[in-house]
């Protein structure tokens, strides 16, 4: 039983490309249909994200191969001109289900270790179980996935750390002040930069969030979206600016929207008790010269991108232990496998056992009583279940490789005389 | 006086186990510290309990002989300015739920505790022990009001340290690791109020202490006037904020100095004026 995956991401193709191919919900559901009822698959699951879109494949037929999958998806997608297979990757068995694991905790991401991966995988997976394109292989892929990346999670710091401006802004506050939902944030604009920081700050249980902007519908906007309704007039903001322990800035500005003598004369109002300023805009929005005042943290985007270097650093750091963690999995993940390709053998054996047992019981049915046959019934379970124990746990065994398992399954068969109709399909 | 520790076989096991412990308990806050080492971050607060528990029973065990009265040799000190670090220290732990500074504190209870181990094998008696409740919670509030000094100025050294690492933008390991700025403050608050609280206890039993005692005791014992002095300088630094508006850099500095200046304090008295306020011991 083998498992194909396929796909684009950004290691193998630019981004017009990812584009091209990459398949909605309603089109992935409709693809794995179509993979299951043409007989292409016997399982299936597709991964689709803003960065890749992979096939994840039990073959059906003989013929079915990488290169078939990706002619099909490229053929599905009528995108015949723009991509070519050479965009895409291809793994078979084993290097499939070490590809799935390194997806999953993000190690195969653009982001080392981002967090939203494992929840596409699960989405993937999700469709897949909906349009029933998931069977035993898959499922079990998927789960063995989902629990190395909780692995990776909770063993290693993969995860841990900003990697991003509005996030590393949030790490730093953090670093200054305990408890976020205690302190005053201002936020000064409200376009995409500020609204990241500010959901960041939301998240992290900030709820005395107020927003000024030039256009103050806009900070409604996004004070109603974080539903703290706490809006200031871009005019007078500066009046009140005693009152924040964190302060946001993020507008596009030729001027400084906040000078050393304003800061100075809030410092007074709020008898130094320390403010962080994050100064988000590109060019910068605050006068470095707060930064010298006491007690005043002024940080700006290459300030914050020193946090998200150092942890960059440190997440790739953790690579090893997460490799090794993956690889215990897989060695477990092919042992499964293994267990697999002996099941139809240890069917058959048990089943010709049976069968024995039931012939000979046949034999005493009218010549001892009913209990009496009950009990040879049951001597005779007991002792064909000791007589199975150990060819069972041989074919079992969990210390086999692929190459040793048709020997082993031949010789029981041969032994035991099993017939070849149900034999392992390979 | 014969070697109690070498006619006591479980004092002796006892007086061999501590340091360990305290090495054992330091160090498994060290690696949860600077390794993020998982066992040390389940078994360092279990390990410092052990090493306080057995720290009392070793003390129980030494003092049984003598009635449970604590001698105040320099050895003997020691041995109690470890023990009052780690209790002082497991209380802020406690109180705060802040328990990544242990390695500093600790660092300096097994030091105490090492030495006071070695000179304790040597020599277990010698200096004055007293009679009394009074003076017994006297000078173990002294000891304890101390640690919590120490650890004060610690915290406040640990304060400025992050404090100039967010402002240089180094943020390395020791901004990964302290706790944020306000925890820190918190703790400085803490420790300060412990110590303030102990002096206070100090104060008030050394007067009932004195009182019962049928000796008259010299006010003018450069120890108490410093004991006062201090005391009265940690309770003015309780409200210094509020008083002058002080923001917890000045603070920190104010704390770092009072604990440099203490102990040399100490040092200078325990030098220059070997006698217990004028008691004779």
């Amino acid at each position: 039983m083998n498992i194909i995956s396929v796909g684009v991401n950004h290691k193998t193709a630019p981004i017009e490309i990812r584009e091209r191919v990459s398949l909605s919900e309603v089109q992935a559901k409709e693809f794995l249909s179509n993979l299951i009822d043409d007989g292409i698959a016997q399982e299936a699951m597709v991964i689709s994200t803003c960065n890749r879109t992979e096939l994840y494949v039990v073959p059906g037929m003989a013929e079915v191969n990488g290169h078939y999958l990706k002619e099909y998806l490229i053929a599905y997608k009528n995108a015949r001109k723009e991509v070519r297979p050479e965009h895409f990757f291809n793994r078979f068995y084993c290097n499939t289900a070490r590809h799935l694991f390194e997806v999953s905790c993000a190690i195969d991401s653009l982001i080392l270790g981002e967090g939203q991966i494992l929840g596409q995988v699960k989405d993937a997976y999700r469709i897949a179980v909906e349009t029933q394109s998931a069977g035993i292989l898959l499922t079990r892929l998927c789960h063995t996935a989902f629990s190395v990346a909780k692995k990776v999670k909770t063993k290693t710091r993969l995860m841990e750390g900003a990697v991003s401006v509005s996030y590393a802004a949030v790490e730093l506050a953090q670093k200054i002040f305990s408890n976020l939902s205690m302190k005053k944030i201002l936020l000064v604009g409200a376009g995409e930069t500020g609204e990241l920081a500010a959901k960041h700050m939301f998240q992290k249980n900030a709820r005395n969030i107020v927003i000024t902007n030039r256009t103050l519908s806009k900070a409604e906007a996004l004070a109603a979206e974080l539903g703290t309704n706490q809006v200031l007039p871009f005019e007078s903001y500066k009046e009140h600016l005693h009152e924040f322990d964190i302060i946001i800035t993020a507008v596009s500005t030729k001027d400084y929207v906040l000078k050393e003598e304003e800061l100075q004369q809030s410092m007074q109002k709020r008898r130094l008790k320390p403010v962080i300023i994050l100064d988000l805009g590109l060019p910068r929005n605050v006068d470095p010269e707060i930064g010298k005042l006491k007690n005043m943290f002024l940080k700006d985007i290459d300030d914050l991108k020193h946090i998200i270097d150092k942890n960059l650093e440190m997440r790739r750091a953790e690579l090893p232990k997460v490799q090794r963690i993956i690889d215990e999995e897989l060695v477990g993940f092919g042992q499964w496998i293994n267990t697999l390709k002996v099941r139809p053998t240890i069917v058959d054996l048990q089943s010709k056992f049976l069968e024995i047992k039931e012939k000979e019981l046949e034999r005493f049915r009218y010549k001892v009583s009913e209990e009496e046959l009950r009990r040879m019934e049951r001597l005779s379970d007991r002792i064909l279940k000791k007589i199975l124990h150990h060819p069972i746990k041989m074919l079992k065994s969990p210390v086999d490789t692929a190459d040793n398992i048709p020997s082993k399954v031949n010789l029981v068969r041969n032994v035991f005389d099993l017939e070849e109709q149900n034999q392992l399909k390979q | 006086m014969d070697n109690i520790m070498l006619d006591n076989a479980p004092l002796f096991l006892l007086a061999q186990l501590i340091p360990l412990l305290y090495m054992l308990s330091t160090g498994l806050y060290g690696a949860d510290f600077f390794k993020s080492w998982s066992p040390a971050k389940t078994y360092k607060q279990p390990t410092l309990i052990i090493s306080i528990v057995t720290h009392i029973a070793f003390i129980g065990l030494l003092t049984a002989p003598e009635g449970y009265r604590l001698n105040y040799s320099i050895p003997m000190i020691m041995n109690m300015v470890a023990l009052t670090l780690a209790v002082v220290y497991m209380f802020i732990e406690f109180s705060t739920k802040t328990d990544k500074t242990g390695f500093f504190v600790l660092a300096f209870a097994m030091g105490a505790q090492l030495l006071a181990s070695v000179m304790l094998s040597a020599s277990p008696g010698g200096g004055p022990a007293f009679s009394g409740l009074g003076i017994g919670i006297h000078l173990l509030a002294a000891i304890f009001g101390f640690s919590a000094i120490a650890i004060a100025g610690l915290y406040s050294f640990l304060y400025l340290l992050l404090f100039r690492q967010i402002k240089n933008n180094r943020f390395g390991f020791l901004f990964e690791n302290l706790p944020n700025l306000e925890v820190l403050e918190q703790l400085i608050k803490h420790a300060v109020a412990f110590g303030f609280l102990f002096l206070t206890i100090t104060l008030l039993a050394g007067v009932i202490g004195s009182a019962q005692s049928s000796e008259v005791i010299n006010i003018f014992d450069p120890k108490l006037i410093a004991l006062v002095i201090i005391w009265m300088l940690y309770g003015a630094s309780l409200f210094i904020r509020r008083l002058f508006g002080w923001d917890t850099i000045h603070m920190a500095y104010l704390l770092i100095v009072l604990f440099v200046f203490i102990t040399v304090l100490v040092v200078m008295m325990s030098i220059f004026s070997p006698t217990f306020h004028g008691l004779s011991f």
